[in-house]
């Protein structure tokens, strides 16, 4: 079987980051938003592996281990925070979400 | 000998000290112990340290230079050279001499004198206790000024009673007049006190010292000025902004201004500072210093055409004034006048002599004035005066005295004094000065006849006629009394002239005393008109100060004036001292009929030559113009409106900035994604 180019790999990284980004642009829902920096994150391990097999080196593994680590905690703040949100104010449409402002 | 100065000086401190923080919860009996204390006790340390010094033989060992403490202390020089770069050495020390034995008599006695009389004049004012802190304040830094040992100290001593003149001036301080004329005092003493400071830097940076005289710790200034090393044209510099210093504090052209003004102080404090003590400080410098002066005969003359000009300009003044203080103002810087004459012709006994026996006739007169002005409930106006020396028994007595004193009538003590002045004018003239000594003491004998002149309109418009106050007394009804024909014309005139009684005696006991000091006080100078100059009594006693090993500063005439030249010159004060009182009783001593003349030379001298007007003209408003130009240009425009841009720009860019924190997520995110895309771009495209 003829090995798959590098390529291709880091194209559908670049597709699934993409698609991570405009999520976060243009979805209200903070869940979605979370989901689709997810995406990114997920995106971003995927060319870290393809690079890790491509140059026969551990580093970009474990770059990996550190970003699911770091996502895993971001998401558990991250909810709490919508949870705290949506307990004081029943509403977390992001747009609302304007009170910081300058 | 016994140098008991440093007694002299801390006594008044601590009075002040005591007075000014605990004065307003004491009793008055309590204020006026420790007041009367501590100037009393001054008195007497000093008149213990007098006596001893007279006692001690021979002439030149009457000097006691104490030091105190070392105040900078930067290396070693070797005494009796003039180098220059030498080490900065100061010591706070007292020096106790001849002169200032003399002045330090004068200072306490006659503040103590009016300390006393104070106790009367002030007896109703709420500033009870301040105006006695002040006082003890002023006695204090006087003493310091003339006791210290060095030219630094005496700055000090020189600024301090320049304050103490602006607090008393200024002691009325609700009243507008009165803070201006602290001000204007103040400022005009300021730019003495700088011509001071200036000599002092040049004397340092060109003796290399500070100390008057050389002891065991340094050299002094006065034994360096014979050493050749310091060119004639450095000290004349020296001396003429000592001149300066000495210029504005004793009030002589062109800035007496301040000393009229200085009449809105209490009349105790005109007398004390303003006639007798603080205004005489520039002729001690002079005297002090009188061997620099001695080395420059340019500053000399200028000190005695400057001292003449003075004397006759402010005569002339007192010729016309209308308030009974202002009279005696001018009268004091035209006497002030008579001291530097006689030190410009270097004669500085003789202004010293003068200096001690003004103190008591000036004194006297303020006093007098003062009294007259508090009998009266604080009217300074001649033409509502008259005839008082019905009422007023010991004050016009004492009073008269005075005015014969000032006036140089044989025998009260300014005669000695002033006869001493003229007739050593005339022995600088005959010996080589020249027509300008000519000049002034012809100056100096026409002032002596308009001083007996204005002295007598005063004391007959005050004390003679009838009664012409409209003030609220004249309406107060007094105890009608035996009275002679004469009162009792004035009773009908005037009701309020029975409310007029003589003040207490607490301040008529200082006016006797002044009276006989003002008799006698000049027996010690009485013997220079016998052409012995050898008997001078009083020029003997200062002689250590102006001729010793290291210089000598009296003028060694080669023809002294022979008994008959000095008789002519005696003769001559004397008689337009005379004619003065004539034509003063003559046209006064029926009362005072006020009417404003329209001559202009009447008007010209009636508005003092319109110099305050000149002087605000010239200097004040473009000063003022200057300094609001500046407040709008560089304070409003420059500083303010620096510190306001830059605030305004601070305010407008961060009210732009603050747009972009919309607080929408979203926008936060889409700015950082094109940061990404820009970073990605950049290192793509620029980095190849």
């Amino acid at each position: 079987m003829q090995e798959i180019p590098m390529t291709w790999y880091l194209i559908v990284s670049a597709i699934l980051f993409t698609i991570g980004v405009v999520g976060v642009l243009v979805r209200r829902n903070p869940l979605t938003v979370f989901m689709s920096i997810e995406l990114m994150l997920n995106a971003v391990n995927l060319s870290f592996i393809t690079f890790s097999k491509y140059l026969d080196s551990v580093d970009g593994q474990m770059f990996v281990f550190l970003v699911l680590t770091v996502a895993a905690a971001e998401v558990v703040v991250g909810l709490a925070i919508i949870v705290s949100i949506f307990r004081t104010r029943r509403n977390i449409n992001v747009d609302e979400l304007n009170v910081l402002r300058g | 000998m016994t140098n008991l100065t440093e007694w002299v000086l801390i006594l008044p401190l601590l009075g002040f000290v005591l007075l000014g923080l605990f004065g307003r919860m004491l009793p008055r009996p309590a204020i006026l112990t420790i007041a009367w204390g501590a100037s009393g006790l001054a008195f007497l340390f000093a008149l213990v340290g007098f006596l001893s010094m007279l006692q001690t033989t021979p002439d030149s060992a009457r000097m006691a230079d104490q030091v105190i403490y070392t105040w900078v202390n930067s290396g070693t020089v070797a005494t009796g050279v003039l180098t220059n770069n030498v080490p900065l050495n100061i010591n706070f020390g007292l020096l106790l001499d001849p002169l200032s034995a003399t002045m330090l008599m004068v200072i306490t006695g006659v503040g103590f004198l009016i300390h006393i009389y104070s106790a009367g004049y002030m007896e109703e004012d709420p500033g009870f206790w301040r105006f006695f802190a002040y006082m003890n304040f002023f006695i204090f830094a006087m003493v310091l000024l003339v006791s210290a040992d060095n030219f630094l100290f005496l700055l000090l001593g020189w600024a301090l009673v320049g304050l103490a003149s602006f607090l008393l001036i200024g002691f009325w301080f609700t009243r507008r007049s009165a803070v201006a004329a602290a001000r204007k005092a103040l400022v005009i003493n300021i730019i003495g006190d700088f011509g001071l400071m200036l000599a002092i830097f040049m004397i340092f940076q060109n003796y290399g010292t500070l100390n008057y005289l050389t002891t065991a710790s340094g050299n002094g200034v006065f034994n360096l000025v014979t050493h050749n090393g310091v060119a004639v044209g450095i000290t004349t510099a020296i001396c003429l902004l000592l001149f300066v210093a000495c210029a504005a504090k004793s009030a002589q052209l062109p800035l007496y201004m301040w000393l009229p003004d200085a009449m809105e102080g209490p009349t105790p404090v005109s007398a004390l500072i303003h006639a007798a003590t603080m205004v005489t400080a520039g002729v001690y410098l002079v005297a002090r210093a009188n061997p620099l002066f001695q080395v420059s005969p340019a500053a000399l003359t200028t000190v005695a055409i400057i001292g003449a000009a003075t004397a006759l300009f402010a005569a002339t003044i007192a010729l016309t004034q209308l308030d009974i203080k202002r009279v005696l103002a001018y009268s004091t810087i035209s006497q002030l006048g008579y001291m530097f004459m006689a030190e410009g012709a270097q004669n500085y006994s003789g202004g010293v002599f003068h200096l001690t026996t003004h103190a008591y006739f000036k004194a006297l007169l303020f006093l007098g004035a003062g009294s007259v002005i508090h009998a009266l409930g604080g009217e300074q106006d001649m033409r509502e005066m008259g005839g008082l020396r019905h009422r007023l028994k010991i004050t016009y007595w004492t009073f008269l005295v005075a005015a014969l004193a000032i006036s140089g009538i044989i025998p009260f003590a300014g005669f000695w004094s002033k006869d001493d002045i003229i007739g050593s004018l005339l022995a600088r003239a005959v010996d080589g000065g020249g027509v300008l000594f000519y000049v002034l003491w012809g100056v100096a004998l026409l002032t002596a006849g308009l001083t007996a002149f204005y002295m007598f309109r005063l004391v007959f418009n005050v004390f003679f006629g009838s009664y012409r106050g409209s003030g609220p007394l004249a309406h107060a009804h007094g105890e009608p009394e035996e009275v002679g024909e004469e009162e009792e014309a004035h009773h009908a005139a005037r009701g309020g002239f029975y409310a007029i009684y003589e003040s207490p005696a607490v301040m008529t006991v200082p006016l006797v005393i002044l009276a006989v000091l003002s008799v006698i006080g000049g027996l010690v100078g009485s013997y220079a008109i016998f052409g012995r100059p050898t008997w001078h009594l009083f020029a003997n006693f200062l002689s250590p100060i102006f001729s010793n090993g290291h210089w000598t500063s009296v003028a060694v005439l080669e023809a002294p004036l022979s008994i008959g030249v000095g008789w002519i010159s005696t003769g001559a004060s004397l008689a337009l001292a005379v004619l003065g009182i004539l034509v003063a009783w003559l046209r006064y001593r029926r009362g005072f009929e006020y009417k404003e003349s329209r001559n202009p030379v009447y008007q010209l001298v009636l508005h003092k030559y319109y110099i305050d007007e000149l002087c605000t003209a010239v200097i004040i408003n473009p000063l003022l113009w200057l300094g609001r130009t500046a407040t709008s240009l560089l304070e409003g425009g420059l500083l303010d409106g620096g510190s306001r841009g830059i605030g305004w720009v601070t305010r407008g860019v961060s009210g732009g900035l603050r747009r972009l924190q919309t607080g929408y997520m979203r926008n936060y995110a889409l700015a950082i994604l094109f940061g990404v895309v820009l970073l990605v771009i950049y290192y793509a495209v620029m980095r190849g």
